[in-house]
Protein backbone atom coordinates (compact mmCIF):
# COMPACT_ATOMS: atom_id res chain seq x y z
CA UNK A 1 0.00 0.00 0.00
CA UNK A 2 2.81 2.34 0.91
CA UNK A 3 4.52 1.50 -2.36
CA UNK A 4 1.35 2.19 -4.36
CA UNK A 5 1.00 5.61 -2.76
CA UNK A 6 4.65 6.38 -3.32
CA UNK A 7 4.47 5.30 -6.97
CA UNK A 8 1.41 7.48 -7.58
CA UNK A 9 3.09 10.44 -5.93
CA UNK A 10 6.17 9.96 -8.08
CA UNK A 11 4.08 9.79 -11.26
CA UNK A 12 2.32 13.05 -10.45
CA UNK A 13 5.62 14.66 -9.45
CA UNK A 14 7.19 13.59 -12.76
CA UNK A 15 4.23 14.96 -14.72
CA UNK A 16 4.50 18.29 -12.89
CA UNK A 17 8.25 18.42 -13.57
CA UNK A 18 7.71 17.71 -17.28
CA UNK A 19 5.23 20.57 -17.31
CA UNK A 20 7.41 22.92 -15.25
CA UNK A 21 10.45 22.53 -17.48
CA UNK A 22 8.43 23.93 -20.37
CA UNK A 23 8.95 27.27 -18.64
CA UNK A 24 12.72 26.86 -19.06
CA UNK A 25 12.75 26.71 -22.87
CA UNK A 26 16.28 25.57 -23.70
CA UNK A 27 15.38 25.64 -27.39
CA UNK A 28 15.35 29.45 -27.18
CA UNK A 29 19.12 29.30 -26.67
CA UNK A 30 19.86 26.20 -28.75
CA UNK A 31 17.17 25.61 -31.39
CA UNK A 32 17.32 21.83 -31.55
CA UNK A 33 14.15 19.75 -31.79
CA UNK A 34 13.65 17.71 -28.64
CA UNK A 35 16.13 19.57 -26.43
CA UNK A 36 15.07 19.73 -22.78
CA UNK A 37 16.39 19.58 -19.24
CA UNK A 38 14.92 16.16 -18.48
CA UNK A 39 13.87 16.87 -14.89
CA UNK A 40 11.48 13.91 -15.03
CA UNK A 41 14.59 11.76 -15.04
CA UNK A 42 15.23 12.80 -11.42
CA UNK A 43 12.05 10.94 -10.50
CA UNK A 44 13.01 7.94 -12.65
CA UNK A 45 16.41 7.71 -10.95
CA UNK A 46 14.79 7.99 -7.53
CA UNK A 47 12.36 5.16 -8.37
CA UNK A 48 15.20 3.06 -9.79
CA UNK A 49 17.45 3.46 -6.75
CA UNK A 50 14.94 3.38 -3.89
CA UNK A 51 12.02 1.32 -5.19
CA UNK A 52 13.48 -0.98 -7.81
CA UNK A 53 13.18 -1.68 -11.52
CA UNK A 54 9.42 -2.53 -11.66
CA UNK A 55 8.60 0.77 -9.96
CA UNK A 56 10.89 2.70 -12.28
CA UNK A 57 9.21 1.16 -15.34
CA UNK A 58 5.68 1.82 -14.01
CA UNK A 59 6.44 5.42 -13.05
CA UNK A 60 8.16 6.15 -16.38
CA UNK A 61 5.47 4.65 -18.65
CA UNK A 62 2.57 6.23 -16.76
CA UNK A 63 4.37 9.58 -16.58
CA UNK A 64 4.82 9.60 -20.37
CA UNK A 65 1.19 8.59 -20.89
CA UNK A 66 -0.21 11.24 -18.54
CA UNK A 67 2.05 14.06 -19.71
CA UNK A 68 1.15 13.37 -23.34
CA UNK A 69 -2.57 13.18 -22.56
CA UNK A 70 -2.48 16.43 -20.62
CA UNK A 71 -0.26 18.64 -22.75
CA UNK A 72 1.12 16.72 -25.68
CA UNK A 73 -0.51 14.52 -28.24
CA UNK A 74 -0.12 11.19 -29.92
CA UNK A 75 3.23 12.06 -31.48
CA UNK A 76 4.60 13.46 -28.22
CA UNK A 77 3.65 10.16 -26.55
CA UNK A 78 5.69 8.19 -29.10
CA UNK A 79 8.67 10.54 -28.71
CA UNK A 80 8.66 10.52 -24.92
CA UNK A 81 8.08 6.74 -24.69
CA UNK A 82 10.92 5.94 -27.10
CA UNK A 83 13.28 8.31 -25.31
CA UNK A 84 12.26 7.02 -21.89
CA UNK A 85 12.52 3.38 -22.99
CA UNK A 86 16.12 3.84 -24.20
CA UNK A 87 17.10 5.94 -21.18
CA UNK A 88 15.62 3.53 -18.65
CA UNK A 89 17.28 0.49 -20.20
CA UNK A 90 20.68 2.18 -20.27
CA UNK A 91 20.31 3.41 -16.68
CA UNK A 92 19.25 -0.07 -15.46
CA UNK A 93 22.39 -1.50 -17.07
CA UNK A 94 24.69 1.24 -15.73
CA UNK A 95 23.21 0.85 -12.24
CA UNK A 96 24.69 -2.67 -12.15
CA UNK A 97 28.08 -0.97 -11.89
CA UNK A 98 26.92 1.73 -9.47
CA UNK A 99 29.57 2.75 -6.92
CA UNK A 100 32.12 0.38 -8.44
CA UNK A 101 32.41 1.89 -11.92
CA UNK A 102 29.80 4.63 -12.18
CA UNK A 103 28.36 7.38 -10.02
CA UNK A 104 25.00 9.06 -10.56
CA UNK A 105 26.82 11.44 -12.91
CA UNK A 106 27.62 8.76 -15.48
CA UNK A 107 24.22 7.11 -15.06
CA UNK A 108 22.43 10.43 -15.59
CA UNK A 109 24.57 11.43 -18.60
CA UNK A 110 24.28 7.97 -20.13
CA UNK A 111 20.52 8.15 -19.65
CA UNK A 112 20.36 11.57 -21.33
CA UNK A 113 22.37 10.35 -24.32
CA UNK A 114 20.16 7.26 -24.63
CA UNK A 115 17.04 9.42 -24.38
CA UNK A 116 18.18 11.66 -27.24
CA UNK A 117 19.16 8.66 -29.36
CA UNK A 118 15.77 7.03 -28.80
CA UNK A 119 13.93 10.21 -29.73
CA UNK A 120 15.93 10.75 -32.91
CA UNK A 121 15.34 7.12 -33.95
CA UNK A 122 11.60 7.61 -33.36
CA UNK A 123 11.64 10.92 -35.27
CA UNK A 124 13.40 9.36 -38.25
CA UNK A 125 10.90 6.49 -38.25
CA UNK A 126 7.93 8.83 -38.06
CA UNK A 127 9.22 11.20 -40.73
CA UNK A 128 10.66 8.29 -42.75
CA UNK A 129 13.81 10.34 -43.24
CA UNK A 130 17.25 9.84 -41.73
CA UNK A 131 18.32 13.48 -42.28
CA UNK A 132 17.20 14.25 -38.72
CA UNK A 133 20.17 12.20 -37.41
CA UNK A 134 22.44 15.17 -38.14
CA UNK A 135 20.97 16.79 -35.01
CA UNK A 136 22.06 13.87 -32.82
CA UNK A 137 25.70 14.96 -32.26
CA UNK A 138 24.50 18.32 -30.91
CA UNK A 139 21.82 16.70 -28.77
CA UNK A 140 24.40 14.26 -27.36
CA UNK A 141 26.71 17.14 -26.38
CA UNK A 142 23.94 19.22 -24.78
CA UNK A 143 22.87 16.01 -22.99
CA UNK A 144 26.19 16.08 -21.11
CA UNK A 145 25.19 19.43 -19.63
CA UNK A 146 21.59 18.54 -18.82
CA UNK A 147 22.73 15.15 -17.50
CA UNK A 148 25.12 16.96 -15.14
CA UNK A 149 22.34 19.27 -13.88
CA UNK A 150 19.92 16.41 -13.17
CA UNK A 151 22.73 14.40 -11.52
CA UNK A 152 23.55 17.28 -9.13
CA UNK A 153 19.87 17.69 -8.20
CA UNK A 154 19.40 13.94 -7.74
CA UNK A 155 22.50 13.56 -5.54
CA UNK A 156 21.28 16.35 -3.28
CA UNK A 157 17.83 14.79 -3.14
CA UNK A 158 19.29 11.40 -2.22
CA UNK A 159 21.45 13.04 0.45
CA UNK A 160 18.44 14.63 2.10
CA UNK A 161 16.48 11.39 1.96
CA UNK A 162 19.32 9.40 3.50
CA UNK A 163 19.79 11.99 6.23
CA UNK A 164 16.14 12.00 7.25
CA UNK A 165 15.78 8.28 6.50
CA UNK A 166 12.32 9.01 5.20
CA UNK A 167 11.80 6.25 2.67
CA UNK B 1 26.28 11.03 -0.47
CA UNK B 2 28.64 13.00 -2.64
CA UNK B 3 28.84 13.45 -6.37
CA UNK B 4 32.17 11.64 -6.65
CA UNK B 5 32.79 10.71 -10.25
CA UNK B 6 34.06 7.18 -10.81
CA UNK B 7 36.39 5.99 -13.55
CA UNK B 8 33.45 4.68 -15.56
CA UNK B 9 31.85 8.13 -15.61
CA UNK B 10 34.79 9.49 -17.57
CA UNK B 11 34.52 6.53 -19.95
CA UNK B 12 30.84 7.42 -20.54
CA UNK B 13 31.63 11.12 -21.06
CA UNK B 14 34.47 10.28 -23.45
CA UNK B 15 32.32 7.79 -25.35
CA UNK B 16 29.53 10.36 -25.79
CA UNK B 17 31.93 13.09 -26.95
CA UNK B 18 33.76 10.77 -29.38
CA UNK B 19 30.46 9.47 -30.80
CA UNK B 20 29.15 13.02 -31.23
CA UNK B 21 32.31 14.28 -32.94
CA UNK B 22 32.51 11.26 -35.27
CA UNK B 23 28.84 11.63 -36.19
CA UNK B 24 29.27 15.37 -36.79
CA UNK B 25 32.12 14.65 -39.21
CA UNK B 26 30.02 11.98 -40.89
CA UNK B 27 27.31 14.52 -41.66
CA UNK B 28 29.73 17.26 -42.66
CA UNK B 29 29.65 18.07 -46.34
CA UNK B 30 31.93 20.27 -48.38
CA UNK B 31 30.65 23.66 -49.32
CA UNK B 32 29.76 23.82 -52.97
CA UNK B 33 28.52 26.38 -55.42
CA UNK B 34 25.58 24.28 -56.45
CA UNK B 35 23.07 24.02 -53.66
CA UNK B 36 19.71 22.34 -53.74
CA UNK B 37 17.29 22.57 -50.87
CA UNK B 38 15.06 19.52 -50.75
CA UNK B 39 11.79 20.06 -48.89
CA UNK B 40 10.20 16.80 -47.76
CA UNK B 41 7.10 15.86 -45.83
CA UNK B 42 7.21 12.28 -44.49
CA UNK B 43 9.66 11.35 -47.21
CA UNK B 44 7.61 12.73 -50.08
CA UNK B 45 9.44 15.55 -51.79
CA UNK B 46 7.27 18.66 -51.81
CA UNK B 47 9.73 20.75 -53.80
CA UNK B 48 13.40 21.23 -54.61
CA UNK B 49 14.94 24.68 -54.81
CA UNK B 50 18.20 25.55 -56.55
CA UNK B 51 19.43 27.95 -53.86
CA UNK B 52 22.25 29.31 -56.03
CA UNK B 53 19.68 30.20 -58.65
CA UNK B 54 16.99 31.89 -56.61
CA UNK B 55 16.90 35.26 -58.28
CA UNK B 56 14.22 37.06 -56.42
CA UNK B 57 12.52 35.23 -53.61
CA UNK B 58 11.02 31.80 -53.29
CA UNK B 59 8.17 30.95 -50.94
CA UNK B 60 6.35 27.72 -50.27
CA UNK B 61 3.23 27.51 -48.14
CA UNK B 62 2.52 24.07 -46.76
CA UNK B 63 -0.76 22.97 -45.25
CA UNK B 64 -1.66 20.33 -42.68
CA UNK B 65 -2.25 20.29 -38.96
CA UNK B 66 0.55 22.83 -38.44
CA UNK B 67 0.82 24.92 -41.61
CA UNK B 68 3.73 27.21 -42.33
CA UNK B 69 5.86 29.05 -44.87
CA UNK B 70 9.34 28.32 -46.17
CA UNK B 71 11.23 31.06 -47.93
CA UNK B 72 14.49 31.10 -49.84
CA UNK B 73 16.68 33.86 -51.17
CA UNK B 74 20.10 33.98 -52.77
CA UNK B 75 21.84 30.90 -51.35
CA UNK B 76 19.85 30.37 -48.17
CA UNK B 77 16.53 29.02 -46.96
CA UNK B 78 14.47 29.06 -43.76
CA UNK B 79 11.12 28.48 -42.13
CA UNK B 80 9.84 32.06 -42.07
CA UNK B 81 6.56 31.25 -40.39
CA UNK B 82 5.04 28.20 -38.74
CA UNK B 83 2.02 27.47 -36.64
CA UNK B 84 3.60 24.61 -34.74
CA UNK B 85 3.68 24.87 -30.92
CA UNK B 86 7.46 24.74 -30.38
CA UNK B 87 8.67 27.18 -33.12
CA UNK B 88 12.03 25.40 -33.20
CA UNK B 89 11.87 25.36 -37.02
CA UNK B 90 11.54 29.15 -37.22
CA UNK B 91 14.25 29.75 -34.60
CA UNK B 92 16.67 27.53 -36.52
CA UNK B 93 16.91 30.51 -38.88
CA UNK B 94 18.60 30.56 -42.25
CA UNK B 95 20.55 27.51 -43.37
CA UNK B 96 22.96 27.79 -46.28
CA UNK B 97 25.57 25.01 -46.20
CA UNK B 98 25.28 21.57 -47.79
CA UNK B 99 24.45 19.02 -45.11
CA UNK B 100 22.53 21.49 -42.97
CA UNK B 101 18.91 20.79 -42.13
CA UNK B 102 15.96 22.70 -40.73
CA UNK B 103 13.16 20.63 -39.30
CA UNK B 104 9.61 21.15 -38.12
CA UNK B 105 8.99 18.02 -36.10
CA UNK B 106 5.28 18.66 -35.38
CA UNK B 107 4.54 19.32 -39.06
CA UNK B 108 6.84 16.54 -40.28
CA UNK B 109 8.70 18.86 -42.66
CA UNK B 110 12.45 18.59 -43.30
CA UNK B 111 14.47 21.04 -45.38
CA UNK B 112 17.87 19.64 -46.30
CA UNK B 113 20.56 21.34 -48.36
CA UNK B 114 22.43 19.12 -50.75
CA UNK B 115 25.53 20.13 -52.64
CA UNK B 116 27.20 19.11 -55.90
CA UNK B 117 24.12 18.01 -57.72
CA UNK B 118 24.16 16.26 -61.01
CA UNK B 119 21.54 18.49 -62.45
CA UNK B 120 19.12 17.85 -65.26
CA UNK B 121 18.08 21.50 -65.18
CA UNK B 122 21.28 22.46 -66.98
CA UNK B 123 20.56 22.37 -70.71
CA UNK B 124 23.97 23.35 -72.00
CA UNK B 125 27.27 24.55 -70.60
CA UNK B 126 29.08 27.13 -72.70
CA UNK B 127 32.79 27.52 -72.08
Amino acid sequence: MKKLTLNSMLISLAVVLSYAERFIPLDLIVPLPGIKLGFANIVTMFALFFLGIPSAITVTVLRCLLASLLFGGMSSLLYSLSGAFFALNVMILLKLGYNKFFSLLGISMGGAAAHNTGQIIMASLMMRNTAIFSYLPFLLLTGLGTGLITAVITVNLFRIIEKTNSV
Amino acid sequence: MQLKPRAGDYVIIAAIIITAVLMAFLFLENDSIEKVAVITHNNTVLDTVRLDRVNDRYTLNYQGEYPGTIEAENGRIRFSHAECPDQVCVRTGWISRPGQIAVCLPAGIIVKIEGNVTDEDIDIIVR
